[in-house]
């Protein structure tokens, strides 16, 4: 018995060692000299992680980015821009079920006009920082990101607000869904199963710019033309997100004039439905019916469009640029080279922060791995 | 009747009885393979929203496959032999540390009232908490290596001390005096009376506890600071992520074999080991 107990003890001793070894191999794995290693995180927890010294460095959109900078937890080592200049972010995508409603295209170029107005009425206020359109302008944005105005005028003045979609716009789509059908996460096959022979197809097919033209010529309405509430448009965005925010100023009356919100001046009862986590997510809602028009990060919506095979059509951009890599105020990380060896949070793999960094660690030829 | 006769139709029996069981088995698992073909077929021809949600049996049979022999979707160097690997990693470590603890603990338990007295009222109160309200804390402290494994240590925790501790309870004492009777030491008794009659004991706690042990960790991976890799992980990212709902599938089918193959290996060891020690 004793001597069974000892064979007992040497097996367990045994395995334990051996699992040990395979924990070191795998533990070790990521953090290899050579690469960067990266996890995914929700952007509301970064700030956290970073100043608990749980990770060297993020990369999210604003205001996460100048939340940590104007708090003096962090410290900007590179701007979004900085690795493509005036690169895609957030668009307005309709879905096409509200588009073959009878008045679904009107409802849409109208919902546009709105965009584009808000999108002027922000340029204004920013141009004038000693302006009550200004001041209204941070008011606005702090309530809607739940931020100090000191954040939100940091996060504004990083963040490019427009609604054009031009070439660059497209060929960075394009760059976009080739970089996923290189890791598979849109297949060839699923390009052709929808009908298109390549990404550029696809791309091109996704972006609809005519609605933008028709908007350009609306006319403000005297009365709602879709005044019931089954017939209102129903909003999607993202909470927080401070490039959305042509829709939030789009819905404040004192922005309309007074009386009446900049969607309400066009004719339009627009339902915002309580906000969503991510592009992924809500890319789901247009797929469950849940929502008419969403504002959502370029990227997910492309690979949810393919994979999922949401009939969404992109018609308008919201921002380009606006998001940032932070590191730890005190860090002795400054450049990307010293990234290499330490750990990064994204907010996950299909974002565009994620794919940015993926092109910029690329150009370094650092590899860039799951920690 | 002569005996090879009788040997005959006791084999004859109990092939039959064994392959009425096959058979029977193969039907309910091929019924519920058609009925899910059907349901899929008709969400995609009725162009359904829900239709991406279920793909069929042969798609995610497809993925099945294909996920171990090339990289998954999203990786372009990590197959699903990697990320059941890491899980297996975590479970094994959540599992071992929780057996180290919770035995010593068990024993006393059993063995003393004191032990008994002070460790009651602490177990009944963690006891119901489910081991993932600890997620939030856990993931946040150790990370996302250790974190995981932490969970997997309470969901563990608890079924094999608690076994144990019955195990001890067990113990007949006529067996006790009897061997103190025949001069036996504390250590002996200790070692050739209660070991022994605890052993069942434990592995039932060890195969309750791995199970918990997987759900925990599948739980665990999925939670918003994802770091590592693991099926867990893989069944949210590809759901989440990138919306490939075969490979979604395929690794939930991963992990339900992963959860028969450890339970069954904690079986095939708690025969062995109550054989091999002599106490069946």
């Amino acid at each position: 018995m004793d001597r069974k107990i000892v064979i007992l003890t040497v097996a367990i001793a045994a395995a334990v060692v051996l699992a040990s070894v395979a924990t070191a191999l795998y533990l070790d794995r990521a953090s290899g000299d050579d690469s960067v290693g990266y996890v995914n995180m929700a952007p509301s927890l970064m700030e956290g992680w970073l100043a608990g010294n749980q990770s060297d460095a993020y990369i999210a959109w604003e205001p996460y980015v100048s939340s940590s900078v104007v708090s003096g937890t962090g410290r900007v080592i590179m701007w979004s821009n900085e690795i493509m200049p005036n690169h895609p972010c957030c668009v307005v995508a309709v879905s096409e079920d509200f588009l073959a409603r009878e008045d679904g295209q009107d409802l849409a170029a109208r919902f546009l006009k709105a965009h584009i107005e808000a999108n002027r009425w922000m340029a204004e206020a920013m141009a004038d920082e000693e302006g009550a359109n200004y001041s209204l302008l941070l008011e606005m944005s702090a309530a809607f990101t739940l931020r100090s105005p000191e954040v939100v005028e940091e996060a504004l003045g990083h963040v490019e607000y427009g609604y054009e979609m031009g070439e660059d716009f497209l060929a960075a789509l394009k760059q976009f869904t080739d970089m996923y059908v290189e890791t598979n996460i849109i297949s060839n096959e699923t390009l052709s199963d929808l009908g298109f022979g390549n990404v550029s197809e696809f791309v091109e097919d996704f972006v609809d710019e005519s609605l933008l033209e028709v908007a350009d010529d609306v006319e403000p309405s005297g009365t709602i033309l879709n005044p019931a509430d089954e017939d209102a448009i129903r909003l999607g965005y993202l909470s927080g997100d401070i490039h959305q925010l042509a829709q939030f100023v789009a819905q404040n009356r004192t922005v309309g004039g007074g009386e009446k919100s900049l969607f309400e001046v066009y004719g339009l009862n627009v339902d915002p439905i309580p906000p969503y986590l991510n592009g992924g997510v809500l890319m789901d809602g247009f797929s469950l019916g849940d929502i008419d028009v969403g504002y959502l990060g370029a990227p997910p919506a492309l690979q949810k469009h393919a994979n999922l095979g949401v009939s969404v059509k992109i018609i308008a951009q919201a921002n380009s640029e606006g998001s940032g890599i932070v590191v730890h105020a005190d860090s002795d990380i400054h450049t990307l080279e010293d990234l290499v060896g330490r750990t990064i949070a994204t907010p996950g793999e299909t974002t565009i922060q994620h794919l940015l960094l993926k092109i910029a660690l690329s150009r370094e030829g650092i590899p860039f791995v799951k920690a | 009747m002569p005996r090879g006769r009788a040997m005959m139709v006791r084999v004859r029996d109990s092939v039959t009885a064994n392959w009425m069981r096959l058979v029977l088995g193969l039907i309910s698992v091929v019924a519920f393979i058609a009925t899910w073909a059907v349901v899929s077929d008709y969400l995609a021809d009725t162009d359904s929203d829900k239709s991406e949600y279920l793909p069929g049996p042969g798609a995610v049979a497809e993925a099945f496959v294909k996920s171990f022999l090339e990289p998954v979707p999203g990786f372009d160097d990590i197959r699903m032999g990697d990320m059941v690997a890491s899980s297996l990693i975590r479970v094994f470590w959540g599992f071992l540390l929780a057996l180290a603890v919770a035995v010593p603990l068990g024993l006393a338990m059993g063995y003393y009232r004191a032990a008994e007295a002070m460790g009651r009222p602490l177990v009944e109160i963690f006891r119901p908490i489910p081991p993932l309200a600890w997620v939030p804390v856990f993931m946040m402290v150790f990370r996302s290596f250790w974190g995981p494994v932490s969970i997997v240590f309470v969901g563990a925790f608890f079924p094999i001390l608690l076994n144990v501790v019955f195990g001890v309870r067990s113990v007949d004492p006529r067996l006790i005096d009897a061997a103190r009777t025949l001069g036996a030491r504390r250590g002996a008794i200790f070692t050739k009376v209660v070991i022994p009659t605890i052993i069942p004991y434990l592995m039932t706690g060890i195969k309750v506890g791995l199970g918990v042990g997987w759900m925990c960790v599948v739980a665990a991976e999925m939670m918003p600071i994802q770091g590592g890799i693991g099926v867990g992980y893989y069944v949210w990212a590809s759901a989440f992520s990138y919306s490939m709902y075969d490979y979604t599938y395929a690794t939930m089918l991963v992990i339900g074999l992963l959860g028969v193959l450890t339970t069954g290996v904690a079986e095939v060891l708690e025969k062995r080991v109550s054989r091999w020690m002599g106490m069946r």
